[in-house]
């Protein structure tokens, strides 16, 4: 039974920070810089509001500098908010950062909490000691972790020696230690192999269903956030531009994919409705699909009217592309009201 | 509750012993070190002896002096270079959002090394020191200098510590470190004990900890102790409240100034 108590409630959320500027050319501006450093504010947040259910898994998307990362560690406790409310799991994290750090799990994918040169058992157990977790408890749990995650031949060795995918992997069973209620994930797939992706897709998929544990993922993989989510909040200049399921994502503005292929012809001519060339080399053709114009099967069967196709990839469009079609959209629709 | 806490900061210091066993080279580089450091002055010292030069105290007390210092110097961990390298990396927010003190996790995990590092470094002193000078101070001495020495070693991990969070704002705290290490060397008597140097120096020098750390617990194998015992031991935990003052005000402020690399 989920609690009455939203996981995630922001209200009017802003952060921003002082950056200092380049330094000038010539030399008398050089030693003005170093006493007197120009500086700049930059906006990272802009009055952002949602709220998320508990047991929610929901999408945090934006293009690089929208703020994502910002609120994710305001939301953790790391950084302070310049104004607005937030609350996580009905604590202020800027207030309550320890009592929260029991409730709440936190991934970074291009930062590390195992030591490098130890093996993941060692920085378990501690987590264990300091999240005070009973050990027999800790024992227990990190049992079925190793066994949900398929840790077995890896928890006993040196960080340093495990594939980024079977790191990420212990990353995040790392954060799920102590039975967090609440997980932050910011770029869990980052870097990763398809098949890496794909298992640690299915691994926060699984373990959010059987933990009921609410889920708030950063990403700037579509298919992180198609295959685990359930909403999506797109923000962008730190303000929110979208708010709602995946599916309305989906239907209103994932309506394309990139298509490459590898033909026995040097060229192929796919003058297409909706079809758009992005690049053509000699074997292989890069396509952009309007799929709502014309269907993928209808450009394959093209392709192969031509020539003997030897091999195909087919891709989400961007990330960057839908914020475009979703910014887009939300501007035209506010010069319409 | 204590034991609770106790238990809780323990193991960062476990962990850091097990990394630190997994990095041996660095150790046994210090070792190196050390031993050369130490046959490049007792040969200096007993050289400038020789020559009938002046020599304000007897070169194998010298060398024997410099054996402490260099002990309690080499074994406080570099942990400011760790801080550094966790913000850079930007790992930090792991460690910032841990159900743990920040500041005492990190001080337990270089106690940890701490711990490690003084067993070995301070075999090395008292080998080489003997061999290099073939005799061994009174007992009694000894008996000293080694607790002394020790909390000297752990009140410069914690100033490490103070040095490390500065990089909450400057990212590199390289130069800050060049200067603090000049002044440890000069101010705290690295080479030779501080009432060999001119008057001046020698009052500048009580008014900073450098003294504390190492040229009043080396003074102890010298036939001169700089401060009596107790005097000592009043100082370290003056210097050390002022040092647990100073890095609880100065990581309240670096949080609030916090800006992670790559959002």
């Amino acid at each position: 039974m989920y609690s009455a108590v939203p996981a995630v409630e922001l209200n009017q959320l802003s952060k921003s920070f002082r950056v200092r500027r380049a330094a000038t050319t010539g030399l008398a501006a050089r030693a003005r810089d170093a006493f007197r450093p120009r500086t700049q504010t930059v906006v990272a947040v802009d009055r952002l509001s949602f709220s998320i259910a508990p047991g929610e898994r929901v999408a945090f998307i934006g293009p690089n500098g929208a703020g994502k990362s910002t609120t994710l560690k305001i939301l953790a406790g790391i950084l302070r908010p310049d104004a607005g409310r937030v609350h996580v799991l009905g604590l202020v994290p800027a207030q309550d950062r320890r009592r929260l750090a029991f409730e709440i799990g936190t991934v970074f994918g291009q930062r590390s909490q195992l030591w490098y040169q130890l093996p993941p058992r060692d920085t378990f157990e501690l987590l264990g000691r300091a999240y005070e977790i009973d050990r027999r408890e800790h024992r227990r749990r990190i049992e079925a972790l190793v066994s949900v995650f398929e840790l077995g031949p890896l928890i006993d060795t040196p960080v340093r020696h495990l594939s980024l995918g079977e790191r990420m992997r212990c990353e995040i069973a790392a954060s799920l230690l102590h039975s967090p209620r609440m997980l932050f994930l910011d770029e869990p797939t980052i870097g990763l192999d398809v098949s890496a992706k794909a298992v640690i897709r299915e691994l926060l998929w699984t373990e959010s269903e059987r933990e009921r544990v609410t889920l708030l993922l950063t990403s700037h993989d579509t298919g992180d956030m198609e295959r685990v989510c359930t909403r999506a909040i797109v923000i962008h200049g730190g303000r929110l531009l979208w708010d709602g399921p995946i599916d309305a994502l989906r239907r209103g503005y994932l309506k394309a994919k990139r298509v490459t292929l590898w033909s026995e012809a040097e060229h192929l001519d796919l003058t297409l409705p909706g079809v758009r060339v992005l690049s053509s080399r000699s074997y292989r053709t890069d396509l952009d699909i309007a799929l709502e114009v014309t269907p993928l099967g209808r450009v394959v069967d093209a392709a192969l009217r031509q020539s003997a196709i030897r091999d195909m990839a087919i891709e989400d469009a961007p990330l960057d592309d839908v914020i475009r079609a979703v910014y887009a959209d939300a501007e035209r629709r506010s010069a319409t009201s | 509750m204590t034991a609770r806490l106790i238990t809780k900061y323990a193991a960062f210091s476990r962990i850091a012993i097990a990394q630190a066993r997994r990095e041996r080279g660095e150790l046994y580089g210090r070792v190196v070190f050390f031993a050369v450091i130490l046959g490049v002055f007792s040969s200096l010292w007993r050289a400038v002896a020789e020559a009938g030069m002046p020599v304000a105290a007897d070169p194998r007390d010298l060398v024997w002096y410099l054996a402490v210092t260099e002990w309690i110097l080499l074994s406080a961990p570099p942990i400011h270079i760790e801080i550094q390298e966790a913000i850079r990396r930007g790992d930090v927010v792991y460690r910032l959002g841990r159900p743990v003190s920040y500041v005492i996790a990190e001080f337990a995990a270089g106690l940890g090394l701490l711990a490690i590092r003084a067993p070995v470094l301070g075999l090395t002193a008292f080998l080489c020191a003997f061999a290099f000078t073939g005799r061994i101070p009174p007992v009694s001495a000894l008996a000293i200098v080694a607790p002394f020495g020790l909390a000297a070693a752990a009140l410069m991990t914690a100033l490490y510590l103070w040095i490390g969070l500065l990089a909450f704002w400057l990212q590199d705290i390289s130069p800050i470190y060049w200067v603090w290490q000049k002044l440890m060397f000069v101010l705290g008597g690295l080479m030779l004990p501080l009432d060999l140097y001119p008057g001046f120096i020698q009052r500048a020098a009580v008014l900073t900890p450098f003294p504390v750390l190492l040229a009043a617990p080396a003074s102890f194998v010298l036939r001169t102790g700089l401060v009596p015992p107790g005097v000592l031991a009043r100082s370290l935990v003056i210097w050390s409240c002022v040092t647990a003052l100073g890095v609880s005000w100065i990581f309240r402020r670096a949080t609030s100034a916090l800006t992670i690399n790559g959002g």
